[in-house]
């Protein structure tokens, strides 16, 4: 049963090969490729319902039978297969809106390829329960998608482009440093084995200070790949530079990789650490202390958790991120490059809620929902900004620009491609019945519960960023799709196939909205998943403390 | 005292490559990126302890007492093809850059328009 847990991963790369194989039959490459996303969501579909009717909500796969902590583990539980579910919907949507809008020399130019390798970093990253293996998941996404951003090679393109892997090369260097330290200190690499060391510090002879900073080293790297502030200025250029469809995946998917490490690593497997009093700068032996409980001002004082060290930095983080994003939106003068400042902002209410989380104890409720709420919020944000980037892929194939001077009336010329914006839009506003409003409510939510100063800091950003997405969103509806269409939108009429994508995508997101209670139940399993640390330990390493 | 030894030239390697990326030129940029991940490589190595025995027993007759640990080995040999790859990538990168700016000097690239035309 539980070699389902290897399904998705070996269609996406089968997939991969095939296309690359018969790379010289354009038509036959397109409905392999096509074909192999439609199987992985079947995959990833039949693994959710294994995950969901198992005993233990954790399906384990040791790779060639070496058990773990000695071989690599994949692991799906309940937290892998939300983010596994939402990869397969947005893939197979940008995946279908790519065959119809990529050129037939661009298609032949290896895109096939390249995206079913991009899944496969993907899918492995969240289904991998080792941190080394992590890291070449990492590799294998990002080393596709640095080329799916240089793909039509125009001079903004290559600037982007190198821009973009220069940074992620440098990141590497510093996650592997990161991992090798973490080996060195703990003397193990696989993520169970990992928290049960840590859980026990002493007993396996693990010193917590250097872990500490090593982790740190390492939340550095996830956040430069979710792009949250102060590692966000790459973004906009790169998802300006990418093929519509892989600007998609970038901000729905690749993004949310980054978040799920973030909660899987220090929400589940580095959650239970204290660290030993005497650690970094102490003022008065207290440190400087603001709020009620585990929060001070200088983050390194002895005797809280690790999570307690990140909550801060985590809260700065996703301010700073949805002011920036917000106010770069409103500033923009094309629609590509108002979503992507619009990404960086929503990846903060993303991780705005995990401040919070970190602040209570692992075993509060608040904990739990606040990463129900980050949970959720990514899923509504992965088909939301996914969808929104397809319709301005629609726009620009079209009308041959995205600058809001030359667009405008949309609305008259295609009242469904408008009418997807618009739900997209509204989702992210936060308007009810969407998904985007449970997303938002819980955020509020989660501050609200916490009734302490992170709580009021939490309301204030999260109220003044809500009210910078609608002035942004309004923004891109007023100059883009409302009013007379533009001399430029009148002569044109956009693709049906590529419109029709877009808004099955709008669908979803209306269906989610309407039907939540299933994604809720979903989230809120994840989040247990991601909480139960004893229980993904017991999994992994079969309950027998080998 | 090899430990002393490698201690400073890793620390030479990460500076050179830090110093090498601040650079204005994009092909000394992809050095100092090349420099910190082979530094990173090297660091890797050291994780293992260094000064033990082959990691291998029962062949070539070595493996006595202290073992060096092979599993940070195998970790840097991934590492190097993966490193192989990226770098061979920003090398054509930097090729490609200087052919559609006609520089390489980062602060003379120009600030293209963007209209979302992609073709």
């Amino acid at each position: 049963m539980s070699d389902l847990v290897v399904a998705p991963l070996i269609v996406a790369l089968l997939t991969a090969i095939l296309c690359l194989l018969i790379r010289s039959r354009s038509q036959l490459q397109r409905g392999v490729s096509l074909l192999g996303g439609g199987v992985y969501l079947v995959a990833v579909g039949l693994l959710f319902r294994a995950v969901r009717s198992d005993a233990d909500r954790t399906l384990v796969y040791q790779v060639s039978n070496w058990k773990a902590p000695y071989g690599i583990t994949l692991v799906a539980d309940d937290l892998s297969v939300i983010f596994l579910a939402l990869t397969a919907v947005v893939s197979l949507a940008a995946l279908a809106f790519s065959v119809r809008s990529i050129t037939a020399a661009g298609q032949r130019l290896s895109y096939h390829p390249l995206y079913h390798f991009m899944v496969v970093g993907i899918t492995g990253s969240f289904l991998t329960g080792d941190l080394f293996n992590l890291f070449v998941w990492f590799e294998v996404m990002l080393m596709s998608s640095y080329v799916l951003v240089v793909f039509y090679s125009g001079p903004e393109h290559t600037r982007a482009a190198l821009q973009y892997t220069v940074l992620n090369l440098l990141g590497s260097a510093v996650m592997l440093l990161a991992i090798g330290g973490l080996y060195a200190t703990t003397g193990t690499l696989n993520m169970a084995d990992l928290a049960r060391r840590l859980a026990a510090p002493d007993a396996y002879n693990v010193a917590v200070a250097p872990v500490l900073g090593l982790t740190a080293l390492l939340f550095c790297v996830f956040a430069l790949k979710a792009g949250i502030a102060p590692f966000q200025f790459w973004v906009p250029d790169a998802y300006r530079a990418a093929p519509a469809p892989v600007a998609a995946m970038l901000a729905g998917v690749v993004k949310k990789v980054g978040i799920y490490a973030i909660i899987r690593l220090y929400f589940s497997i580095f959650a239970v650490v204290t660290i030993p009093t005497g650690t970094g700068i102490e003022i008065g032996g207290q440190g400087l202390w603001i709020g009620t409980g585990a929060w001070s001002l200088v983050p390194s004082t002895g005797g809280g958790t690790f999570l307690a060290f990140f909550g801060p930095i985590i809260l700065v983080m996703a301010v700073v991120s949805i002011i920036l994003g917000g106010i770069g939106a409103v500033g923009r003068d094309d629609l590509d490059g108002l979503l992507a400042y619009s990404s960086i902002g929503q990846v903060g209410f993303i991780v705005l809620p995990l401040a919070v989380a970190a602040t209570a104890s692992p075993g509060d409720q608040l904990f739990q929902l606040g990463i129900v709420a980050a949970i959720i919020y990514s899923i509504n944000h992965g088909f939301a900004k996914g969808m929104l980037f397809l319709v301005s892929g629609t726009v620009s194939e079209a009308v041959g620009s995205l600058k809001f001077n030359r667009l405008g009336g949309i609305v008259e010329r295609d009242p469904v491609l408008a009418g997807t914006f618009f739900v997209g839009a509204l989702s992210l506003i936060g308007v009810p019945p969407l998904s985007g409003f449970f997303g938002k409510l819980l955020v509020f939510d989660v501050a609200v519960t916490a009734q302490n100063t992170v709580g009021l800091i939490v309301l204030v950003f999260a109220l003044s960023g809500a009210i910078l997405t609608i002035a942004y969103l309004s923004l891109a509806w007023t100059r883009g799709f409302w009013g007379a269409p533009s001399e430029s939108v009148d002569q044109v009429n956009m693709v049906p196939t590529l419109v029709a994508i877009s808004a099955v995508l709008a669908l979803v997101i209306i269906g989610l909205g309407i039907g939540f209670q299933p994604l809720y139940d979903a989230a809120t399993d994840a989040a247990n998943a991601a909480i139960d640390t004893q229980g993904y330990v017991d999994a992994v390493l079969g309950g027998t403390g080998a | 005292m090899t430990e002393v030894v490698l201690a400073v030239v890793l620390g030479l390697l990460f500076a050179l490559g830090t110093f090498l990326v601040l650079r204005r030129d994009v092909v000394r940029v992809t050095w100092g990126v090349t420099i910190i991940s082979q530094a990173t490589n090297v660091y890797l190595v050291t994780m293992g302890g260094i000064g033990g025995s082959i990691p291998i027993l029962g062949h070539g007759g070595g493996g006595h007492g202290n073992v060096t640990d092979p599993l940070v080995q195998a970790l840097v040999l991934t590492a190097i093809v993966i490193g192989f790859g990226t770098t061979a990538f920003a090398l054509v990168l930097t090729y490609r850059v200087y052919q559609e700016h006609g520089t390489l000097d980062l602060r003379e690239f120009g600030h293209e328009e963007w209209d979302g035309v992609n073709r």
